[in-house]
């Protein structure tokens, strides 16, 4: 195998970090769902700390691709 | 068409300042950014202006902003001290909703090698740099409500085994903040690129609202909500 694959294969690996962010996020979402359902008046602070954890497990899958882009950009160019 | 992505993600020198015999390179960032800037003061200047008692149109715009920004502030600080940090949260989530819908503003005809709006915070440097002043702010925040000895008293609570995850804290923190303003934009700019290019017509109209405008407001909003969590976690 070239180089090359090598590191297109290591990005596609990087991105798979894109399935723990996703788990993650949509647990948190499903629970919050569940939390203004049983308490809609509650709705603005479960919104926020939604937000927040959110922000939390996007940034996992944001570091496996900014890697992925480090590993083609710097290395193929 | 690898080669245009990467033109399109690096920055380049927009125009040199001579002075004293050196030569500072000025790049097309610094040049958005000022542009930027420029808006945001004549917006605000703009808006300001005879200011009365019962609002006219523009001031309903402005107190709107002004109202929303208290809010957010005062929901994420507390009642006490969110006075002292609304202008600097304010300024950052005004600066960083414009910097990063900037290209759906990209209307001069500047062709492809000239000079474009693109989000200035693609370069990890600009995202760096925000953080940096969100983490002096939280540092600041710290020093002023508790007192010099009470802020280094904080880093052994609740017990000194904790100080080096403490000190790790100001660490993580800012680069947490940098990296996920720098990936976000950089992924969405790198999106809006391909399908400016696979598919010129009509398409990036629609996937711009996305990618651009909803994604760009939604990442500004959560790097100020971010600043003011960890602010009232400093203060506490």
């Amino acid at each position: 195998m070239t180089g090359t694959s090598i590191i297109a294969i290591a990005a596609a690996i990087a991105a798979f970090t894109g399935i723990g962010a996703g788990v993650g996020i949509s647990l948190a979402t499903g629970k919050a769902v569940e939390a203004i359902a049983r308490q809609p008046e509650a709705a603005g602070s479960i919104r926020t700390s939604l937000l927040l954890g959110a922000a939390l497990a996007e940034a996992t899958a944001i570091y496996g691709l900014v890697v992925a882009l480090v590993l083609v950009f710097l290395k193929m160019g | 068409m690898g080669e245009k992505l990467t033109h399109a993600m690096e920055s380049h020198t927009a125009f040199e300042i001579k002075l004293f015999g050196f030569t500072i390179p000025v790049s097309d960032l610094v040049v958005t950014m000022w542009i930027i800037m420029a808006v945001m003061i004549i917006l605000a200047i703009f808006l300001t202006r005879n200011l009365s008692l019962v609002p006219n149109k523009k001031q309903n715009i402005a107190e709107i902003i002004v109202e929303f920004i208290n809010n957010l502030v005062k929901d994420a600080i507390g009642p006490h001290h969110w006075k002292a940090f609304a202008p600097y949260i304010g300024t950052v989530l005004l600066f960083l909703v414009l910097a990063n819908t900037v290209s759906i503003f990209n209307i001069i005809p500047g062709g492809e090698e000239g000079f474009k709006l693109r989000p200035p915070a693609r370069n990890i440097n600009v995202a760096i740099c925000l953080a940096i002043m969100s983490i002096c702010v939280v540092i600041y925040a710290g020093i002023r409500y508790k007192g010099p000895g009470g802020w280094l008293k904080s880093f052994v609570k609740p017990t000194p085994v904790m100080l080096p995850f403490n000190i790790l804290d100001y660490v993580i923190k800012p680069t947490s903040l940098a990296l996920r303003l720098f990936g976000n934009i950089l992924g969405a700019f790198i999106v809006m690129e391909l399908i400016y290019m696979a598919l010129p017509i009509f398409a990036p109209a629609v996937i711009s609202l996305y990618f651009d405008l909803f994604d760009g407001i939604l990442q500004a909003y959560v790097f100020s909500f971010l600043t003011s969590i960890y602010i009232s976690e400093a203060l506490e």
